[in-house]
């Protein structure tokens, strides 16, 4: 995943600490949350590093107080937004609409395929392999939700939305992964 | 609430996300509906299962990562806005504003050509003991006589007022001898 690098200018003392502090607390947190929207490692680095390369440049606009988690989220959450209409034009591919499930990674193209066949290619997976089968949306509001354990407020903010659209969203993420669950223990016995 | 829950509510109470009189009824409702409590269980582990294998795979950042952050910060040449910003800053820009106000100061008086008109004190001497030659009288307040008047009028002075303009000439010799 190459995201447009931002413009960067040296740093000063005081917005190195900051960017040290940052990375040192929050590079655990903001890496695996990259991971699970990402779902694939070198993807996941890309994103967490120009994450703190934005949160290094904008630094004097975070507000003390406020949660530097949910920022820095907010702004993984962009970058991979960005990065999925870039891949969009370059493959020429429609983005997947909520209720179809995508498949992400590495450089390949975002293909629709039929749910089935991605159940098919699932079976016996972890869930989480069950939730890369989201579609982008989807996934991030079940990773903030039921992972980060963030309200339906706090990811409306994280994600730029309304309140109802976290709401449908997460009520149609969970009945997919109910039926991929379910299907996959159907197999299993 | 006699019928059953949808999965939907159930999902927005396992969030706690309903309002305080809804999240009562769908408790009270559970209490009393199998169903709905077996439901409602099922959304429970869903979240359990996701939060356990998020946990499963969590990892730290690769020290690579941090590595090329501060490898591109630090390779970073500032841009032409950035170095006027530098500019800005109060510790570049109160000793520069305060250089430019000196500098200002000294430069605006040379600029009119030479150093600024100096007066030496003792040219007021010379000019106050001029002054008591040609009216004696003025400084201690005396009221002039109209004789006195008329004497200081004519152009050559009077016997009376020569002898008393021998003291402001011994005035002026004295400042001279001081100076």
């Amino acid at each position: 995943m190459a995201a447009p690098r931002a413009r960067v200018e040296p740093p000063s003392a005081e917005q190195a600490a900051f960017l040290e502090r940052a990375i040192q607390q929050y590079g655990k947190a903001t890496y695996n949350f990259a991971y699970r929207l990402a779902g694939n490692e070198a993807d996941a680095r890309d994103l967490a590093q120009e994450a703190f390369i934005r949160v290094y440049r904008a630094w004097r606009s975070f507000q003390p107080g406020t949660s530097f988690l949910s920022w820095v989220y907010r702004i993984v959450t962009n970058l991979y937004r960005d990065e999925l209409r870039r891949r969009k034009g370059r493959f020429q591919e429609e983005i997947p609409e909520d209720n179809v499930p995508q498949q992400f990674g590495g450089e390949r193209p975002l293909a629709v395929t039929p749910i089935d066949d991605y159940v098919e290619r699932q079976l016996g997976e972890p869930l989480s392999k069950a939730l890369a089968q989201l579609s982008a949306e989807q996934r991030q509001v079940v990773v903030l939700a039921d992972i980060e354990e963030y309200s339906y407020q706090e990811i409306a903010e994280v994600m730029g939305c309304s309140i109802g659209t976290v709401r449908s969203r997460l009520h149609r993420a969970r009945a997919l992964l109910r039926r991929l669950v379910e299907r996959a223990r159907q197999q299993q016995r | 609430m006699s019928n059953h829950i949808t999965t939907d509510l159930l999902v927005d109470y396992v969030h706690h996300e309903l309002a305080p009189e809804e999240d009562a009824l769908v408790h009270a409702h559970l209490g009393e509906c199998a169903g709905c409590r077996r439901e409602v269980e099922n959304e429970s582990a869903l979240t359990d299962a996701l939060r356990s294998a998020a946990a499963a795979e969590e990892t730290d950042m690769p020290s690579l990562v941090a590595a090329r952050v501060w490898e591109t910060i630090r390779s970073a040449r500032p841009s032409p806005l950035g170095r006027l910003a530098v500019l800005l800053r109060p510790a570049v820009a109160v000793p520069l504003a305060a250089a430019l106000v000196i500098g200002a100061y000294v430069a605006v008086p040379l600029s009119h050509g030479g150093p600024a008109p100096t007066i030496d004190a003792g040219y007021y001497f010379e000019q106050h003991a001029a002054a008591q030659v040609q009216y004696p009288l003025a400084e201690r307040g005396a009221t002039l006589q109209p004789a006195d008047r008329a004497a200081l009028e004519d152009d050559s002075p009077p016997a009376q007022l020569a002898e008393q303009s021998n003291v402001g000439v011994a005035t002026v010799d004295f400042i001279s001898a001081v100076r």
